[in-house]
């Protein structure tokens, strides 16, 4: 190149490529999405999260806790189950057929061919999608995060390395309780935490009569000394409430999966 | 020379500066191909509903879940393209000569649905006029040997496409007619199919 | 020759006050910024340190040491260089020497008040880009008025032919008030709605730690790499090629492969990512040419700094690629593997390079030698264990930590008490980094107080010269 000028020319050809497909294409994409339907429901999907939870988010801002945290599920796969819902007229036959196949853990074009050999013994299936991956295997989602599951948060706090567990789906996992004990002392809660304790979230006050319904139940090394109670501040009550409302346990259209009734919740 | 400026240095061309090799350039156009063999299986082609790990639109289509009434529909399509097209056309349309439409049918569409269920029960011969035209052919019992909740996903299905307004059948209803009608012929034709209580 | 070292002083004379505010402070910065890594890192030997104290807790710590060093040190000493390089290679004085002054003080104090912002709660809670909005506001004027003094220099160039150097650093003067502000409105003043935020700081993020670091570091390097071995840089197509390719496909890269977004965008860095192999090959054979054949007694000087340097942009490059590979991006994109990356390019690659540039320059501005020149010496080998011990310990146990986490049937405990003791090695890491830097703000300091006390010893001397020639008159 001969000149400063031909070097800005370059140098713009190449930013305005991946500005335009970055930037402004993700932002006209993503940025204008709205709610969507929950699948098989009328339901809209995201609502927005409770006045609490909203400044629970700035609190979580604020002191950084996307730095150790992710809010991401992955996904690895997508299976199909084969489930027998009734028997039909020979039963017999059905239960010999069914012995001989797999009904577990199939392509959508497996899962079709041996429903329709069942259904052709007179058996009545119904196919279930499941999502598979080892964070869904932990309990940490029941799909991957998708973009309507961020729409209402400003900052949208991603998180990039996991030194503690994802939280997208931490308010299924845990109460008002154990997630304010866990901010006062993880190691209280989870034995082999690295997590610093959020001492200053809380206030340390002298029990005025009768103790407060929102002390915490300290014991041994962790308790206040006698006559005092430590008391969650509003920030504690915020972050948690904002905790809380993290789910990721609905199915959207891009990420499906068979809602099934009570589901047992995996443990971390 | 070699002193001339320990700092200004020639980006004029020595006769040994090389250009740049084919090879590279081949590389490039070996892994833009590769390249875009990839973005083509795996990138949904910029649809914002395919996340990975789908791979394009037609997988998340085919992975929706189905339950309730798309369930049930799809039942009844599996039923009616297995039993009912091959005579009455893919759309519900008939074939002259053969079968009568489906699609904006009079006996289809009636509020009370049983002469919709008797004609498969029982089969129809004869005279049956059908959207303003007359047929006259034969109708085998097709549907007696289905099972109560597939006559009745094929009925509803039938009775809500093509631009069809009947309400849906249940299981339920079927077994009712079924009984109430057992043991009785061949339809003859649409007077016989009215004689039916 | 005595003619063209005369020509030189001049120039680099002319560079003294301006740079100085800039490299001085730049140097400042890196050990307070390495300070608060190490204190983020404390956490991972005793959680318990800074229970009581918000200010230090490591989710603010950690971005705040990372701001630091990167927009308190990197980006302006990187600067400070090129105004440097520019003012040498176009022969001619440095244009608008108060404007760099100004900028310096003004940058300074954004960095000031950036960090007090996050300490206190007042972050963005964007990667690296975590300073507060008034501080954002006055880096970016500070490097617009850089810019200006850069561009000035480059105008008034002797010889109108571009070498190398000035392609690479061109568009990293272009380049960054681009992303800086992008990031800045889309994210800051007028943020956009939901994940697309999240699309924008990555694309921030792999334009600044890539492709920025990778324009700005191959400039200093190509340029040091050529004075001291006092050959043009070879392959000079190779060079352009692997320009134009990089600035193209580079951008693209910076996607997690597991984000939660359409499947288009990390399909496109994975693409982007295979692609960035065509400009590594064709930079890497100019460098190898470039350095081959050269009879340099290197002894830790500023050589060997943009040699070490050019050789840790390769290897980050290769682990830029491999993040892009979807299986491996999978495993190892939400692991520690990420920040041992950013590590290198900013401590193994970008900081190498422009301290190489600081030692080349400073004894030549302040036009006398430098007061504790081992340091230069162990300084390279301090930052070389440096790195070595902060980021090959975070990328192995990272990618250990993404192996077990595709396993459901390892408890998260065990996989968090397995990664402590990588994190607790990486803390010698910042430890030899930061007697490193220290040995820099050594030399750099003593240089300016030793240049004041020379500046004073003058100021009195023509003080007292009048009264000396009355009393012999007398």
């Amino acid at each position: 190149m001969k000149t400063g000028f031909s070097v800005f020319i370059a140098v713009f050809v190449a930013m305005a490529f991946s500005w335009s497909g970055f930037v402004l294409g993700p932002v006209r994409q993503l940025g204008t999405e709205g709610q969507t339907n929950i699948l098989n429901s009328s339901d809209i999907y995201p609502n927005q999260r409770p006045g609490a939870a909203t400044l629970g988010l700035q609190v979580y801002r604020s002191y950084g806790c996307a730095q150790c945290h992710t809010m991401q599920v992955g996904q690895e796969g997508v299976v199909c189950d084969v489930v027998l819902t009734a028997a039909g007229n020979k039963p017999a036959a059905v239960s010999n057929l069914i012995a001989t196949l797999q009904l577990t853990g199939l392509t959508k074009e497996q899962a079709d061919a041996v429903s329709g050999q069942i259904t052709a013994a007179g058996g009545k299936t119904e196919t279930h999608i499941v999502p598979t991956g080892a964070d869904i295997s932990r309990g940490w989602g029941m799909r991957h995060s998708v973009a309507e599951d961020f729409l209402w948060d400003n900052p949208v706090q991603l998180g990039s390395v996991r030194v503690g567990p994802d939280l997208s789906n931490v308010g299924m996992r845990y109460d008002v309780n154990w997630e304010l004990m866990h901010l006062y002392s993880p190691v209280s809660e989870v034995k082999s935490s690295t997590m610093p304790p959020f001492h200053f979230l809380f206030i340390k006050e002298r029990i005025d009569g009768t103790p407060s319904p929102e002390a915490l139940p300290l014991q041994g090394d962790l308790a206040p000394p006698a006559g005092y109670e430590i008391v969650p501040t509003e920030d504690a009550k915020n972050l948690v409430a904002y905790l809380l409302s993290l789910r990721v346990n609905v199915p959207l259209y891009d990420a499906p999966f068979t809602t099934l009734a009570p589901a047992t919740e995996k443990k971390k | 020379m070699s002193n001339d400026s320990k700092d200004s240095m020639q980006s004029t061309t020595e006769s040994k500066t090389p250009t740049v090799p084919i090879w590279i350039f081949c590389l490039l156009l070996l892994l833009l191909y590769v390249c875009g063999t990839y973005f083509d299986r795996n990138s949904g082609w910029f649809d914002d509903q395919v996340y990975a790990p789908f791979q394009n639109s037609d997988e998340v289509a085919a992975y929706q879940p189905v339950s309730g009434a798309a369930a049930t529909k799809l039942e009844g399509q599996k039923v009616y393209s297995s039993i009912c097209a091959a005579c009455h056309g893919d759309s519900g349309q008939g074939k002259p000569g053969q079968a009568p439409p489906l699609a904006g049918s009079e006996w289809v569409n009636a509020a009370d649905f049983k002469e919709a269920g008797e004609v498969p029960q029982l089969g129809l011969n004869g005279e049956v006029h059908v959207a303003g035209q007359d047929w006259n052919s034969q109708m085998a019992p097709m549907g007696a040997a289905l099972s109560d909740s597939d006559l009745a996903a094929v009925l509803t299905y039938i009775r809500g496409s093509w631009g069809n307004k009947g309400a849906d059948v249940s299981a339920a209803d079927i077994k009712a007619m079924r009984t109430a009608i057992a043991g009785h012929p061949a339809i003859n034709g649409e007077t016989g199919l009215k004689a039916i209580k | 020759m005595n003619q063209n070292e005369k020509d030189y002083s001049a120039i680099d004379a002319s560079c003294r006050v301006p740079l100085l505010p800039l490299l001085g402070g730049a140097a400042l910065w890196l050990v307070v910024g390495l300070l608060l890594a190490i204190v983020a890192s404390l956490n991972f030997h005793n959680p318990e340190m800074f229970a009581n104290c918000p200010y230090l807790t490591y989710g603010r710590v950690q971005p705040a040491a990372n701001d630091v060093i990167l927009y308190g040190f990197a980006i302006p000493a990187a600067l400070g260089v090129i105004l440097w390089i520019f003012a040498r290679l176009s022969e001619t004085e440095l244009a608008l020497p108060i404007v760099p002054i100004a900028a310096a003080n003004i940058w300074h104090l954004g960095v000031f008040i950036g960090l007090i912002g996050i300490l206190v709660g007042d972050t963005t809670g964007f990667q690296w880009l975590e300073f507060p909005r008034p501080a954002a506001i006055l880096i970016f004027v500070a490097f617009l008025l850089i810019a200006i003094s850069a561009f000035a220099t480059f105008g008034g160039r002797r010889e109108r032919a571009l070498q190398p150097a000035h392609w690479f650093l061109l568009a990293g003067l272009f380049w960054f008030p681009w992303i800086y502000s992008t990031a800045n409105l889309f994210l800051i003043a007028w943020p956009v709605r939901g994940v697309a935020q999240a699309v924008v700081d990555w694309w921030y993020v792999n334009n600044l730690l890539f492709v920025w670091f990778g324009l700005v570091g191959l400039g200093v390097a190509f340029y040091l790499i050529s004075k001291i071995a006092a050959r043009p840089v070879q392959a000079v197509n190779y060079a352009l090629f692997g320009f134009w390719t990089f600035i193209l496909f580079a951008p693209w890269c910076g996607i997690p492969q597991g984000a939660p977004v359409p499947a288009w965008l990390p399909a496109a860095s994975t693409v982007a990512s295979v692609l960035v192999v065509i400009p590594l090959l064709a930079l890497v054979k100019v460098f190898a040419q470039t350095v081959s054949g050269v009879n340099v007694q290197c002894k830790g000087g500023p050589y060997c700094y943009a040699k070490f340097g050019t050789v840790m942009f390769i290897v980050s490059t290769l682990m830029v690629i491999s993040l892009g590979c979807p299986h491996f991006g999978r495993t190892a994109g939400e692991t520690w593997y990420v920040p041992a990356l950013q590590y290198l390019q900013i401590f193994g690659f970008l900081a190498i390079v422009v301290c190489g540039g600081i030692y080349e320059l400073l004894s030549p501005i302040m036009g006398f030698e430098l007061p504790f020149a081992k340091f230069v010496r162990f300084q390279h080998w301090f930052f070389m264990i440096g790195v070595a011990f902060l980021v090959v310990p975070l990328a192995i146990g990272g990618f250990e930590e993404g192996l077990k986490m595709k396993d459901p049937n390892v408890p998260f405990g065990d996989i968090r008490r397995a990664t402590l003791p990588y994190l607790q090695v990486s803390t010698a890491g910042l430890l030899a980094l930061l007697l490193g830097s220290l040995m820099l703000a050594a030399n750099i300091f003593s240089m300016i107080i030793r240049w004041k006390l020379g500046l004073v010893k003058t100021v009195l001397t023509a003080v007292q010269a009048p009264l000396e020639t009355q009393e012999v008159k007398s």
